[in-house]
């Protein structure tokens, strides 16, 4: 019996397709979808926070409505009213933008959308381990997320408590709270599948020959970056059904009793603690903020490896970092909570694991700097994005110097500055891996390659952008402008730096507008861009070995690897690179 | 050790980097940041370069291939081991001793000021012990939302002395002020960044900041050495409304439109009156100044109103403290 | 049927000597234990911040948890899931020798057991969410029944805890439905159970707070129930799989015997560790 002649019917070939790169087209496209729309919230909040109190852009007003916005009058003369996003309205997209963008679409598009399109590939597998499993998680991810938008639609709008949900707070928030934590429980238990799956593909579907030390560097991300996630997001779960419980079983996990909310008195049980919630929530929340620039940093490290025609330098202290990366992550947690009153025995703790996680950051980014020397750069789009990303995720980790020291975080807590600290990682830093990794196996999976050009206009105009947005906001951190303020100009110290904000709100227009010939390239390219064959790129790794787009089940026949995977340029070759499958 | 007293003449009002400093800790945080910043800034600029350097150098020419064995060397290796040595010497050397004197010696009670600060959505409450020194009782159930916001129990003779103020806090200058931060409801964060203070207030629980600020910092040197900030009668009158005037202006017929005190004001209405009225004057720019420079603000999301919780900080030398307090009536909690 | 076939899926990798799907299991189990962990570490910082007088519930004498809860009943059920256990472990060597009836019947006898211990917690559940706790603010004393007082310490002094533990026996409202008061029957003090059943009238403005023995009542009582909550949850899910196998599992056994053993292999493991995170969860929370 053949594969053809089981033709499967349109809904099992491509929507409950069990096909690991079905799946990971669907959670790509669902992610970039969720990405768009997480930038939407946000384009919102920036104009408001260069205009405050000002009218909004009618395209807006008229998408939104109660109770997100509210109404100012604006011709006091005629009274003539506009529509402002109100304060609720202000937090709800907040909160919205940090989980949509954390837990829907980046999380989503790296690990679920690439890691499950490009990993069993690298590992000469035919699919994953447990391709039924994987289809059920991508089943769970999409519900789940649209649970999640579902919370605009209550009374009382969405989640407005910051992504990060603090008690008492979050107790007493409206009923899109609620659902949030039931979004979250099913995004949690989609993840918990993926992970599962991801770490038995690698350890025991790799192809003979295959051996640990000559996987991908990228598959050695995705391996730390499953077991970050299969072990951290349980206590995020508890958490979730303890915050659950406060809220609708009116039990005190995190609520020390006594609370008096607008002048009548809570009558719960008490006994319980706010910092409770922040340990089990930082827990998690942690080693995922690694579990987002992990598979960015072996995107990277592909796109680099192959444009430079040479290996990367130091890949065994890649690897080594990386695992080192993702066991200090469980133990640095409590550096988010500085300011809570922590005494100095606990915080000397955190800071110093906080100051040796930097060590395997810093080996890391050397590595793929020093991968430059001796090479032969090629400045393909995926390059460019690979290679502004180095710089990029320089500045957001350097900056992570100063607010994992508690002296200085004093001064840092809570402010822009840590706002331009994790988006320089998560912006120019993962989204530009995103991109790279896009127009790197866009030919891969869909046999075409993206126009060049569009590609070049598109990373030009995205870096001018994105810096333009996120610089200044070291300096009105240090200014002193505080995080998640509606309207920063009620205080003097960031009615000052007002300016800073107008140019991010215009770069944040600007770099929604550079979107646009990526959109219009990648769906152009779907159909009618130029045909590719096997190895585009002339690429080493697994994937090149197999067609454009790889039919279900992978390798016409199975590879044998008798190679690293970067044998680029070896002397004595004829070409200037040795594809890892020999056979 | 001996620390520089910052003059008055130095207060240069708020900008694009670091608010003024105005307290004795204060300094220290500041150099810890600057230091941290060069370093990182060394980093960044030789990571840079060689970035660039290879950039450039190794771009794909026709003809020649890459290097496939390694680049040997041991630079980088010492350059990790240095990283390493120099973020010990940050953590042991400047936050660890700054950090440990913020938290571990409280100046001792006779030496101190004491206030309690009580964060509530969205106003701060504060709480002064009086002449015996001795903070009254409190319970949820004498709170009223007017005259008593933090329930002093009017049962309790230590609480008769008692001093409540609802968003405005006074302070001596060249004294340590131990505040007892807490909240009734949500979790807020007691934050003055001029003075380099920030701590969570967390309900259930009451902890402790302690901070002196430096003596010439009092309101009145404040506003007297203020540099201008200068806005043109073109500006939005929303980011004026917390400033008054450092002189007055007079239109045409020598009528004052705008006295010197005196604010742009707090509505749309008569803010933008205002400004049409200047401009009508021909005048283009106007002088200003914060209207009270110090704040405390809330550093913790805590509902819609999160960004407008602040309360105005007053800071006097002996003289105006002892007329201040003289001049507060302990909140007469009546039986009815 | 999927034309991909995956390796390892009935034979043991070298490396890890595993199928894939054992592997799965354990990594997921893995995942359990932190979950799991993280609620006993919940219930460790609650237990320790708890003011004195509060846990297990308002009025405690000590901390024991066997003051509000029923140990028998509790060792009953450990006794139900360790035979289950056993009984689990059967169904997967009769199934490995190549036995499907009695591999079958065996798992049913698990569900059966598992069945037993969800009886059990039915009634133990019941009992807490029809028992209630009223706390007054100050000395209750009416138709001869008085609140039993509890004094703790605490930083700010001694404080003075009035309080009833009963039954609520009816519930007096008005014409418009709001609650004026409750007829009470308080507890038989200790060691006079046999003592006659009192009854008294409480109004609703002598009480500081009513509550159920549920998760509402005290920090422990959510933590109870939560916990066991979850675990029961496990318990169900587990047993959903163990019906499934026994409705549908002829099927796989006459195509692949030994991928349908893996199953059944990979269900006890998973059985295993719901009965593991009993045996923590029995001691700690009623014994300790």
């Amino acid at each position: 019996m053949s594969d053809t002649s089981h033709e499967l019917p349109f809904w099992k070939k491509y929507i409950f397709s069990v096909d690991h790169k079905v799946i990971g087209i669907q959670y790509t496209i669902t992610a970039l979808l969720f990405l768009a729309f997480g930038f939407f919230l946000m384009l919102v909040m920036r104009y408001q926070l260069a205009y405050p109190n000002q009218p909004l852009p009618g395209v807006f007003a008229s998408v939104l409505g109660e109770p997100v916005i509210g109404e100012v009058v604006v011709n006091e003369a005629t009274g003539e009213k506009g529509k402002v996003l109100t304060g609720d309205g202000y937090n709800a997209f907040g909160a919205m933008h940090g989980t949509i963008m954390v837990f829907l679409a980046i999380v989503p598009l790296a690990v679920g959308g690439f890691g499950n399109f490009v990993l069993p590939l690298q590992c000469g597998a035919p699919d994953m381990a447990f391709p039924r499993l994987n289809m059920a998680s991508y089943w769970m991810y999409l519900p789940g997320g649209i649970l999640m938008l579902f919370g605009f639609f209550v009374k009382g709008g969405a989640a407005n408590s910051g992504w990060t949900s603090y008690p008492p707070l979050s107790t007493i928030a409206t009923t899109g709270q609620t659902i949030w934590l039931l979004g979250m429980v099913v995004l949690i238990t989609s993840s918990l599948l993926g992970s599962v799956n991801f770490i038995v593909t690698v350890v025991q579907l790799r192809v003979k020959g295959l051996s640990f030390f000559r996987l991908p560097f990228f598959v050695w991300a995705q391996l730390v970056t499953a077991f970050l996630l299969l072990l951290a997001f349980p206590p995020l779960e508890a958490a979730g059904i303890l915050q659950l419980m406060d809220r609708v079983a009116d039990t005190s996990f995190f609520d020390p009793g006594g609370l008096i909310i607008s002048g009548v008195e809570r009558n719960t049980a008490g006994g319980g603690s706010p910092l409770l919630w922040q340990h089990l929530f930082w827990f998690l929340a942690h080693p995922e903020v690694y579990v987002l620039i992990l598979p960015g940093l072996g995107i990277i490290a592909e796109v680099i490896a192959n444009n430079t025609r040479k290996p990367l330098w130091g890949y065994k202290s890649l690897v080594y970092s990386a695992i080192f990366l993702g066991f200090m992550s469980f133990i640095v947690w409590a550096h988010h909570m500085f300011m809570t009153g922590m005494g100095t025995t606990l915080s000397t703790f955190f800071q110093a694991t906080t100051m040796i996680i930097s060590v395997p950051s810093v080996i890391i980014l050397t590595c793929l700097i020093i991968s430059l020397w001796g090479a032969k750069i090629r400045f393909t789009t995926p390059m460019l994005f690979a290679l502004s990303f180095l710089p990029m995720f320089a500045i957001g980790g350097l900056t992570g110097l100063p607010l994992g020291l508690t002296a200085a975080d004093i001064h840092l807590h809570d402010t822009y500055y840590v706002i331009g600290h994790f988006h320089y990682v998560v912006a120019p830093g993962t989204i530009f891996a995103m991109f790279a990794g896009v127009y790197y196996w866009f030919p891969k999976a869909s046999g075409r390659r993206m126009n060049e050009w569009l590609g070049r206009i598109h990373w030009f105009f995205s870096f001018i952008f994105i810096n333009a947005i996120f610089m200044p906001f070291f300096f009105m951190g240090m200014a002193g402008v505080l995080r998640r303020q509606f309207d920063q100009t009620e205080t003097l110290h960031g009615a000052a730096v007002q300016g800073l904000s107008v140019m991010a709100t215009w770069a944040a227009i600007g770099l929604a507008v550079a979107q646009l010939p990526f959109v219009i390239n990648f769906f152009w390219s779907m159909f009618a861009g130029e045909r590719v064959g096997q190895n585009p790129w002339n690429a080493t790794t697994l994937e090149w070995s197999a067609p454009s787009p790889p039919p279900h089940g992978n390798f016409d026949t199975v590879p044998v690897v008798a190679r690293g995977p970067y044998e680029y340029s070896v002397p004595g070759e004829k070409d200037d690179f040795s594809m890892q499958a020999t056979a | 050790m001996e620390l520089l007293l910052a003059q008055a003449a130095d207060f240069k009002p708020y900008g694009n980097w670091m608010p003024p400093d105005l307290s004795v800790h204060g300094e220290k945080i500041d150099q810890l940041i600057n230091i941290t910043h060069y370093f990182m800034g060394v980093l960044f600029v030789a990571w840079g370069i060689f970035f660039a350097y290879c950039v450039v150098r190794f771009r794909a020419k026709s003809g020649g291939s890459a290097q496939y064995h390694p680049v040997k060397g041991k630079a980088s290796k010492y350059a990790e081991v240095g990283i390493a040595i120099f973020e010990a010497v940050l953590l042991l050397g400047f936050s660890m001793p700054v950090w440990g004197e913020y938290k571990n010696n409280p100046p001792a009670k006779s030496d101190r000021i004491e206030v309690r600060a009580i964060g509530e959505q969205f106003q701060w409450n504060f709480h002064y012990p009086g002449k015996d020194g001795i903070f009254g009782r409190t319970s949820a159930k004498f709170i009223d939302a007017v005259s008593n916001t933090i329930g002093l129990d009017p049962n309790d003779e230590n609480g008769k002395d008692d001093i409540q103020t609802i968003g405005e806090l006074h302070l001596p200058v060249d004294k340590w002020i131990y505040v007892r931060i807490t909240s009734k409801d949500v979790i807020h964060s007691f934050a003055i960044p001029t003075m380099r203070v920030k701590q969570d207030a967390i309900p259930g629980m009451e902890v402790p900041v302690w901070f002196k600020i430096k003596p010439a910092a009092t309101t009145e040197n404040l506003i007297k050495s203020m540099r201008e900030d200068f806005a043109t009668a073109k500006s939005d009158w929303y980011r004026l409304r917390h400033h008054v005037a450092t002189k007055s202006y007079q239109d045409k017929s020598g009528q004052t439109i705008l006295a010197e005190g005196e604010g742009i004001g707090f509505s749309r209405d008569l803010g933008e009156k205002k400004l049409v009225q200047l401009r009508k004057a021909g005048i283009e720019t106007i002088s200003m100044r914060p209207a009270n420079p110090l704040e405390v603000i809330c550093a913790q999301l805590c509902g819609n109103s999160h960004f407008k919780m602040k309360a105005q900080l007053f800071t006097y030398d002996d003289a105006g403290y002892e007329a201040w307090k003289k001049s507060t009536i302990p909140e007469v909690i009546e039986d009815f | 049927m999927s034309a991909t076939v995956i390796p390892y899926d009935v034979k043991p990798h070298p490396l890890t000597g595993m199928y894939n799907g054992k592997f799965g299991i354990w990594l997921f189990l893995a995942s359990e234990i932190m979950l799991f962990g993280a609620l006993f570490s919940t219930y460790v910082l609650l237990r320790v911040g708890a003011p004195d007088g509060t846990w297990p519930i308002i009025g405690a004498e000590t901390t024991r948890g066997d003051q509000i809860l029923n140990v028998g009943l509790a060792a009953l059920n450990t006794a139900f899931l360790i035979t289950s256990s056993v009984t689990m472990v059967l169904a997967w060597a009769n199934l490995k020798m190549g036995d499907f009836k009695k591999g079958q019947t065996m798992l049913l006898v698990t569900v059966a057991l598992a069945g037993a211990f969800l009886v059990v917690k039915y009634f133990e559940y019941s009992s807490k969410l029809h028992h209630y706790a009223v706390t007054f603010d100050e000395h209750f004393e009416r138709d001869g029944v008085e609140s039993r007082t509890f004094k703790a310490s605490t930083d700010n002094g001694d404080r003075t805890i009035h309080y009833l533990w009963g039954h609520v026996e009816e519930t007096k409202k008005d014409s418009e439905g709001t609650i004026l008061g409750y007829v009470f029957a308080p507890d038989p003090e200790p060691g006079h159970e046999g003592a006659e059943h009192k009854k008294v009238e409480i109004q609703k403005s002598e009480i500081a707070r009513l509550t159920t023995w549920g998760p509402e009542g005290s920090s422990f009582l959510g933590c109870y129930f939560v916990i066991t909550g979850l675990h029961g949850l496990h318990i169900v899910g587990g047993i959903v799989v163990m019906l499934w196998f026994v409705l549908t599992g002829s099927k796989m056994w006459k195509s692949q015997p030994d991928k349908y053993a893996n199953r059944i292999e990979c269900t006890g493991l998973y059985w295993h560790f719901v009965d593991l995170v009993w045996i923590f969860l029995f001691p700690v929370l009623y014994l300790l």
